[in-house]
């Protein structure tokens, strides 16, 4: 699949770490990759009505399935295609969007939503395996898909810092200016 | 000039297409060198028989946790169909158990993933939840004492020979 209209390369923190934006020409979705060391993680733009789609379509109402559409939910694939055992804990990310600091929307702090609202054990169950985990531990060849909301509207622009653990040693990356799907059509900014 | 863009192109190109590596199932089986007894279950399956993993002991296990909704998760059928072709015949048992969704929903998936092993239903995700998963797809593979002897996190390709050969080993 051909990704091109929009590139930039960047150094990140680390000297070996690389980050890369890149905007799908048909689609207008665009994806953020960081990678180090055989490591990649990337986020790509949902669009609020896909998740809104995905969520009804696994019973969530109308307006539960609205809250997560519009809390910048990004389709996640994190991979350890490397050659040391990787670990990662979402709760040690940090999102920095308007000066503020402010951590992921992880599978608990969305159970705690649930919590106060009516939903069923059915819809709560897909959306927990539905995100990517919270915590994790990759051996060499590892991976998983999953999606990742950072809790801001649609259409917002935010830094991420992330961090893991390879082989030991603890890695901090920063994706600079990842931005949440607008919620309207794509390809028009 | 149409050379140095030539070769900026190329040099990009891993850039450009990051999804055709999202695409890639992973490689190999991690060995659980602790062996950890498998947590046993009670599973009905699509065709309403039960399955006690317990009863399975002597023989080499395959379980792959998964649901119809994740992309890994249907990538990877087709190559499981292909390996339980060849492992059914030497007694090795293969289990997909479908996390939290209905007999119909699997039975439509089925229509476009036609799998003979048995998929069984952990509707209420209790047995996931007695299992080392964070996240699907998630495979063991269970040795003829009961134990976890490899896990594999995200999809791969199960015909792929290497593979096929640790999973073997396991056979008393």
């Amino acid at each position: 699949m051909a990704l091109s209209l929009f590139i930039a390369v960047v150094l990140s923190g680390s000297a070996a770490a690389e980050v890369s934006a890149t905007k799908d020409p048909q689609t207008g979705l665009r994806t953020w990759e960081w990678g180090q060391a055989g490591v990649k993680f990337q986020l790509v733009q949902r669009l609020p009505d896909q998740t809104r789609a995905f969520f009804q379509g696994r019973g969530f109402s109308s307006a539960n399935a609205d809250t997560i559409a519009r809390s910048c939910v990004f389709q996640t694939i994190f991979r350890n295609a490397g050659k040391a055992p990787l670990s990662y804990d979402l709760d040690d990310w940090i999102l920095t969007h308007k000066g503020k600091t402010r951590s992921l929307q992880t599978r608990e702090r969305w159970d705690e939503v649930w919590r106060t609202r009516d939903v069923g054990q059915g819809p709560r169950i897909a959306f927990r395996w539905s995100l990517l985990p919270t915590r994790q531990q990759f051996e060499p060849g590892d991976y998983n898909w999953g999606m990742t909301s950072f809790g801001l509207p649609p259409g917002e622009r935010f830094d991420l810092s992330l961090r893991l653990t390879l082989d030991g040693k603890v890695i901090d990356g920063r994706i600079p200016a990842i931005t949440c799907a607008a919620d309207r059509p794509q390809g028009i900014d | 000039m149409p050379r140095i863009v030539l070769f900026l192109l190329l040099l990009l190109l891993p850039v450009l297409s990051p999804f055709a590596t999202a695409q890639q199932a992973g490689q190999g089986l991690t060995e659980v060198t602790d062996r950890p007894p498998s947590p046993d279950f009670l599973l009905t399956d699509m065709d309403g028989n039960r399955h006690r993993l317990s009863e399975y002991r002597g023989r080499v296990v395959i379980i792959n946790f998964w649901a119809t909704w994740c992309p890994p998760c249907r990538a990877e059928m087709p190559s499981m169909q292909r390996a339980w072709e060849q492992l059914k015949k030497e007694g090795i048992l293969m289990f997909g158990i479908d996390v939290g969704e209905d007999e119909d929903t699997i039975f439509q998936f089925t229509a476009n993933y036609p799998v003979e092993f048995p998929l069984l239903m952990d509707q209420d995700s209790s047995v996931i939840g007695q299992w080392p998963v964070r996240g699907l797809p998630t495979t063991f593979v269970v040795d003829p004492e009961g134990r976890i002897a490899y896990r594999a996190i995200g999809g791969r390709e199960w015909d792929d020979p290497e593979l096929l050969v640790l999973v073997r080993a396991l056979k008393r």
